[in-house]
């Protein structure tokens, strides 16, 4: 297979009983890219990350991470190979801290001693710009502070793939302009992102390559600007009749 | 090792400290050494009397501390703990009696029986969730009564005594006795303490308030649940064995009464579940009620019952967490505070 490709899905399908969340869906992430997922609500985009992640289980299909088949590795392993992600509701360890909950990360995911992340998760606090609430109960942040915590937590396992799931949602234009400048950031130092976002303007401003997904199914891939301006895309997405 | 790591150490070195210790941690510490030689000297300040007392007030702390481990971290609510407190409790018997064995040599045996009897036990109940792992963990003990009645090893309903006993003096019994109680609040409080303050900590704690985001994070969730349910049954073991060795007598309905499990939710849901001090908070309300109101029977459970309802309706963090959120001043702190000068 091709070196340069860090994630590869085949042909992955997904239904809950009868209903049909994905079907059949393939692409491939290659390394230090980032792709970004468009679709409405409902099109399977975060069923997609949450079988990336190993939190539900395929119905069909295959995905392989640096060549590695991750059928049957269940979550933590999948982290501990290089898979970071967020929840699109933030999911935070609300009786620890703020610094607390990367230290979690760190040390399991990203297998590092516990002396030797204190440092590194203070670096990525600093980062996401949380410093100053480093010791704050993560339960007490406001909605705002608690997407930055799934942003700098994910980023403490260090990731190899970083899935995002609407990070950008509710901010403001200066917010989200330094959200932007963060995850390029993040891409330049080589880790490839998966970014789902229906803030268009920011997945625009750093994603290599669009893909849009409808009633689980892929019905557009390619570079953004193409991608944005297929009929179709604009019809499901954007709800333009062409 | 990414991008990530090469691009934080490249950054010139930050000075950055982590504060774990309070000065109401160093009190609490100072107290808790000074309570443990305490108990450990017993014979030399307190009357047998005395000594039987805090002896079932440590084994409520210890059987309660196992219960916050399982349902507090782990999330696994057992109301069967009593099976593996039985267990232990007869394997002492059965080695100290009819092998004769060293008894105090056989406690710490006897804990290897819990030990194995929870993981093929852990591997059967962990398939079920919620109410019916609780349910499960019930019927586990009930068959272990049911065992224990007729296993003429145990001599079947009639039960055992522990006869050996006897050639000890009642002053060598009560130092033995003191003895292990101490080693026993050491290895349920401390031993919990310290895992706490771990690395395994951030796991628990972690696995407590999102078990999802947990196992996303690297965290082995099944494997800590299933270590945690191993651990906690070790614990109960040991409580039993040290509270069936005071009582010298054991039959199926005392080793396996199911009254531990309510006495462990209560102490638990009243001091605070997922912290040591509720434990013992609720363990010494639980104590001095029993003294107090003990005898009221029926009115009593029904009181308690009452207690436990009305706390788990209006003040699920039970005292101790209506009294941190007044005041900050852990007793066991294992928090880490960040010191970053360079932000």
């Amino acid at each position: 297979m091709d070196k340069n490709v860090l994630l590869e899905v085949r042909g992955v399908s997904k239904s809950f009983g009868a209903v049909r969340v994905l079907h059949e869906v393939s692409f491939d992430v290659n390394r230090g890219e980032v792709l970004g997922i468009l679709g409405p609500n409902g099109a399977g985009k975060t069923t997609l990350f949450n079988m990336i992640s190993g939190d539900l289980k395929v119905s069909g299909g295959e995905i392989h991470l640096a060549g590695r088949a991750l059928r049957g590795e269940p979550p933590f392993r999948r982290c501990k190979m290089g898979i970071g992600r967020t929840y699109q509701i933030p999911r935070p360890y609300s009786g620890m801290t703020t610094f607390e909950n990367l230290l979690v990360a760190a040390a399991f995911g990203g297998g590092r001693s516990e002396k030797e992340s204190y440092a590194f998760c203070a670096a990525v606090l600093r980062e996401c710009e949380l410093a100053d609430k480093a010791n704050r109960q993560a339960g007490a942040l406001t909605l705002l502070d608690r997407k930055r915590l799934e942003l700098a937590r994910a980023l403490a396992s260090d990731p190899k793939l970083l899935l995002l799931d609407e990070i950008a949602g509710g901010l403001t234009d200066d917010e989200s302009k330094a959200l932007v400048g963060l995850v390029r950031r993040i891409r330049d130092r080589g880790v490839t992102i998966v970014w789902i976002e229906h803030v268009l303007h920011a997945l625009l401003a750093v994603a290599d390559r669009l893909m849009v997904l409808n009633f689980g199914e892929r019905i557009a891939e390619g570079p953004p600007a193409e991608v944005i301006a297929l009929p179709e895309v604009q019809r499901v997405y954007m709800g333009i009749e062409a | 090792m990414t991008a990530i790591s090469d691009a934080a150490t490249a950054i010139p070195a930050p000075a950055v400290t982590v504060r774990r210790q309070t000065n109401s941690g160093r009190i609490a510490m100072t107290l808790a050494i000074v309570a443990l030689v305490a108990v450990a000297v017993m014979p030399w300040w307190a009357s047998t009397g005395t000594i039987r007392m805090i002896l079932e007030l440590c084994c409520y702390i210890a059987v309660a501390q196992m219960w916050n481990l399982l349902a507090g971290y782990a999330g696994l609510v057992s109301v069967g703990q009593q099976a593996f407190m039985g267990a232990a409790g007869y394997a002492l018997f059965v080695l100290a009696q009819t092998f004769g064995i060293n008894p105090f040599l056989a406690v710490l045996l006897s804990l290897i029986v819990p030990a194995v009897l929870a993981v093929p036990l852990y591997f059967l109940l962990h398939r079920l969730d919620g109410p019916y792992f609780s349910i499960g963990t019930w019927v586990v003990a009930e068959v272990f009564r049911l065992v224990a009645s007729n296993l003429p090893l145990v001599n079947s309903g009639a039960g055992m005594s522990l006869r050996v006993m006897s050639q000890y003096s009642a002053f060598e019994r009560n130092v033995a006795m003191s003895l292990l109680c101490a080693f026993m609040l050491l290895v349920t409080l401390g031993g919990s303490y310290w895992l706490l303050r771990s690395r395994f900590g951030l796991a628990l704690i972690a696995m407590r308030d999102n078990p999802v985001a947990a196992a996303s994070q690297g965290v082995d969730v099944s494997r800590l649940r299933f270590l945690v349910y191993v651990a906690a049954a070790v614990g109960c073991g040991l409580a039993g064995a040290v509270y069936f060795m005071a009582q010298l007598r054991i039959n199926p309905p005392s080793a396996f009464d199911p009254m531990w499990a309510n006495v462990a939710i209560f102490i638990v849901m009243i001091g605070g579940i997922g912290s040591i001090e509720g434990v013992l908070i609720g363990s010494l309300i639980f104590f001095i009620a029993d003294r107090w109101f003990g005898e009221y029977g029926a009115t009593y459970f029904v009181v308690l019952g009452l207690m436990t309802l009305l706390v788990a309706l209006y003040a699920r963090t039970g005292i101790w967490g209506l009294l941190s959120r007044r005041f900050d001043a852990p007793w066991f702190p294992f928090r880490r505070f960040l010191v970053d000068p360079n932000r």
